[in-house]
């Protein structure tokens, strides 16, 4: 099982040859060039900065600066329609603007608008698609809140997603995830676009994104195999970072907290308020056509817990350069150092915050890095070029006797052409290679290979009703396993019976071939044998939804789905009766049914709002009609914010229902000492912030109070979640 | 009017709230178990008829794997239950039940123990003598049925679901030393 990389480097140098061709001929495209100017203003004739301005059905656009000015350069002859929008203004349609020979300008009033203007959103076809126009599901997270609640991880506020759930750092939409120990996912993250897993686990990271610098998160709910292949088998999280300041700006975050005495005195380990802090250094600066985002986050944590320490280094750069204003090439970096303890589950539960004695002092260093290059430009009017290389190394050695190390590199590249063939059909192909090579003494030798091919095409008809269709190929050769291909297709339709009323529906069909850990794991840790299983299959699902979104005025806004997923060969870890040692293999058939439904409601319009979601969710082994393990039955999250005199605060609480299956295994057989101890989770968390803006001070501060009532739930076996915790911070925009 | 009444709705939609959250301010969720008694207990199945030859029934609990007559000692017996009723379908028994051995119910002492069987006397009295046992059922572990299973006790902590099962017609192989 020697590494077969080198058989692929050839065909990875090609593909940069490749990519530099196309960046070439790109620019050579763009011949005849006008510019589109004006400025925008609102009923008071006050200059509104940052308003989008787009020409529809291309990618040409910009924003207003802080006169309300703006410029489209470079804008080829043709007829267009110009679109001006901004957060809390009613959008503006400029139609049959026409560019003959000449530069033209265009002055807009926008007017304020009862509610906020739509969202728009890029991870449902890989282009951008207002979120009112999609046939499935999806959710946006705006970066502010990773600030306003201190969230210094992604998973903490992946929590409080509607339909997501999370058990430890392994993350479930709506039910199709479990507990794997690490290995493997049943969602896609990803980066600006880029793919973001291991190569050897196939697991997210989730504390290696740097949240500070995170324009918005979004998630797509079920199978989305059928645009990004393997791993979106339960749907997809896009992380999507901010876009470079046209100003130089350099902004410094930081707080400090501490974890409340635990609840009851015999769980009080240390007989201290255990502290955490981070700070996050960031700057961003344009200079001509170049321009960057750089960051550096360190965050220590003392923990509530004994053996659960860490200390994290994040680093983060995205350099942009601007060919012209509709071709630019990205290079992202992504570092992640950690140092932290091992805590793999508690003594007993009067121990409950420290290990057993057999896990004492474990502790496990890791080093990851992304490397991303992307390339965004028209090739020709209507023909968008996006090219997406990347690189991922993983290494972690932990302090075991021997020690468990592993080191995997995950090379990927991507070509995808986006067409607005007319204003009523848009075509969305691409092409896909992921090689991983895996040096490791827990996975072995190994290297995988995976292509695939897509194609994914929306129909807009005036009724008015937008189909979408698509397929995907994939084929995966994982080491001496042999080869499998898959073939994903989905198809969705949306329809808005009336402006306020959209009916939305959707079919596709996903799957994920095992990870490399999946099929080659061999370790023991923590009273836990793992051993491997070269006989494993992908596994397959489909998922159909049905949703309606309604909007009543500027009072609410009423979301309700109903979603049916079957699943055939579910990979879970399961135990070998016959050596009582664990293995990943082909288990379960399960069908996963149920009911999302949420409403905000504007109690006083950008002042004060009240969100609520509930999931209902059955999700049971078809087989033996038991619940599938860790999967929740009800999920409740309600929020309450206010925002005025730039203060603002928010209350957030989540209810999840008792799991009904856990690994019952680890308690059997002793290994989880009161392991079936599990509680529905109530959690409430309270949040204060002001901005300083209105004296002229570019600073804004925080409080935070987590777990506010001291709530013991676990999320695994033995894991008793953070207790109370407070923290203060602040931001400095200079 | 209308407005005293929305005024009304939204006070007690908020008093509902704020007492809601006043009982789950009460509750802790996870809380510290008892140090627990460390012990056994399971349940025994039979999933054939009993034959009219038994005269009594026992669990038994030997500490060392019985690989020889040797093992079958009274220093090797750690646990022998009191007779378990004829005709029985299921039977649960504990480590806390009074038992012949120990005389005295209390903890079971921690450890790991080889070899935990229902065994069967035709014998007028009760009998010590290893060719008057038989063995009609074995515990085995994680589903194993291709040996004995091995009960592991740790400190402090009461394991459940030792469970057999019990067919009279096709009886596990039996321990050296017998018939």
């Amino acid at each position: 099982m020697k590494s077969n990389f080198t058989k692929y480097l050839p065909s990875q140098l090609k593909y940069f040859f490749f990519l530099s061709f196309l960046i070439f001929i790109s620019e050579e495209a763009i011949s005849q060039n006008f510019s589109i100017e004006g400025k925008v203003v609102d009923a008071q004739s006050i200059p509104l900065p940052g308003v989008n301005v787009i020409i529809v059905n291309t990618e040409f656009g910009a924003a207003t600066d802080k006169n309300g000015k703006y410029e489209i350069k470079k804008v080829p002859s043709g007829i267009y329609t110009i679109e001006y929008s901004a957060l809390g203004y009613e959008k503006v349609k400029k139609e049959n603007v026409e560019i003959k020979n000449r530069s033209i300008t265009i002055d807009v009033v926008l007017f304020e608008a009862a509610i906020e203007t739509e969202e728009v959103i890029v991870t449902a076809g890989k282009y951008k698609q207002k979120k009112s126009d999609l046939t499935v599901s999806s959710d946006v997270i705006n970066g502010e809140e990773f600030e306003n609640r201190n969230f210094s991880n992604l998973e903490d506020a992946i929590r409080f997603v509607p339909g997501v759930t999370m058990t430890d750092d392994q993350v479930s939409i709506r039910g199709s995830g479990g507990y794997g120990r690490g290995t493997g996912a049943r969602a896609l993250m990803a980066i600006d676009g880029l793919p973001f897993y291991t190569g050897d686990t196939g697991e997210i990271v989730w504390e290696m994104i740097p949240v500070t610098e995170l324009e918005r998160v979004e998630i797509v709910k079920g199978a989305s195999s059928s645009l990004y292949g393997s791993g979106a088998i339960g749907g997809v999280i896009n992380c999507i970072s901010r876009d470079v300041s046209e100003k130089p700006l350099t902004i410094i975050n930081a707080f400090y907290g501490i974890y409340d005495k635990p609840y009851y005195d015999e769980w009080d380990w240390s007989g201290e308020r255990r502290p955490f802090n981070g700070i996050t250094l960031s700057h961003s600066q344009q200079i001509d056509k170049f321009g960057f985002n750089i960051a550096f986050t360190r965050l220590e944590d003392q923990s509530y817990r004994e053996d659960d320490d860490f200390k994290k280094y994040i680093g983060f750069l995205k350099a942009v350069y601007n060919f012209t204003p509709v071709s630019s090439l990205t290079f992202v970096l992504n570092t992640f150092n950690k140092n932290a303890g091992n805590f793999l589950y508690w003594k007993n539960s009067r121990n409950a915050l420290i290990p057993p004695e057999r896990n004492a002092n474990d502790r496990v260093e890791t080093d990851r890095y992304l490397f991303g290059l992307i390339y965004s430009g028209l090739v020709k009017d209507n023909l968008l070029l996006n090219v997406r290389a990347s690189y991922y190394r993983n290494y972690f050695i932990d302090n075991e006797t021997p020690a468990n190390e592993s080191a995997s590199n995950l090379y990927r590249g991507e070509v995808q052409l986006h067409s607005t063939l007319n204003k009523n059909v848009s075509l969305t192909g691409g092409v896909e290679e992921i090689a991983t090579t895996v040096r490791s003494n827990l996975f072995g030798d190994t290297h995988s290979f995976q292509t695939g091919i897509y194609l994914t095409s929306d129909f807009k008809f005036e009724f008015p009703l937008i189909a979408t269709v698509g397929v995907r190929y994939d084929y995966s050769k994982l080491d001496t396993l042999d080869g499998t291909g898959d073939v994903s297709p989905k198809i969705g339709l949306n329809y808005k019976f009336l402006k306020n009323l959209v009916f939305r529906t959707a079919f596709g069909i996903g799957f994920r071939a095992p990870t490399i850990a999946e099929a080659f794991t061999s370790t023991s840790t923590g009273g836990i044998t793992v051993k491997p299983n070269p006989e494993i299959l992908p596994e397959n699902n489909y998922t159909y939804e049905i949703g309606v979104n309604y909007n009543y005025l500027a009072l609410f806004n009423l979301d309700v789905a109903v979603f049916f997923s079957k699943y055939k060969n579910l990979i879970e870890p399961v135990f070998d009766p016959s050596d009582g040692l664990v293995f990943f293999s082909n288990v379960l058939e399960a069908q996963i049914n149920g009911l999302e439904a949420g409403i905000t409601v504007f109690i006083l319009p950008k002042v004060l709002d009240l969100t609520v979601n509930y999931t209902y969710m059955l999700a049971e082994d078809v087989l033996s009609g038991k619940a599938l393990r860790y999967r929740p039955k009800n999920i409740l999250y309600a929020g309450l914010n206010f925002n005025k005199w730039n203060f603002q605060s928010g209350i957030d609480f989540r209810y999840i229902s008792r799991v009904e299956e856990v690994d019952d295994e680890l308690v059997d057989l002793g290994i989880v000492v009161d392991g079936d101890l599990r509680v529905p989770t109530y959690s409430l968390d309270l949040n204060f912030g002001y901005s300083f803006i209105s004296m002229d001070l570019p600073l804004s501060i925080y409080l935070n109070l987590k777990n506010i009532f001291n709530y013991n739930y676990v999320e695994l076996v033995g894991n008793i979640r953070p207790i109370r915790s407070y923290s203060f911070g602040f931001n400095l925009a200079i | 009017m209308q407005q005293a009444i929305k005024r009304k709705h939204f006070g007690l939609i908020l008093l509902a709230i704020a007492f809601f959250f006043f009982v789950i301010s009460c509750d802790h969720g996870i809380e510290p178990l008892e140090a627990e008694t460390s012990g056994f207990s399971g349940a025994i199945t039979y999933v054939s008829d009993w034959p009219d030859s038994v005269q009594r029934s026992f669990l038994v609990v030997f500490q060392d794997p019985l690989v020889s007559d040797t093992n079958f000692t009274i220093f090797n017996l750690k646990f022998l239950s009191q007779e378990i009723p004829l005709g029985a379908s299921v039977n649960n028994f504990s480590s806390l039940d009074s038992a012949y051995i120990p005389p005295d119910p209390g903890p079971f002492p921690a450890g790991t123990y080889a070899y935990i069987a229902v065994v069967q006397q035709s014998t007028p009295n009760l009998s010590l003598a290893r060719k008057d046992w038989f063995v009609s059922g074995v515990y085995y572990a994680n589903g194993d049925t291709t040996q004995p299973g091995a009960m592991i006790i740790p400190d402090n902590t009461f394991v459940r679901n030792i469970n057999i099962t019990v067919d009279f017609n096709n009886p596990p192989p039996q321990p050296p030393g017998g018939n």
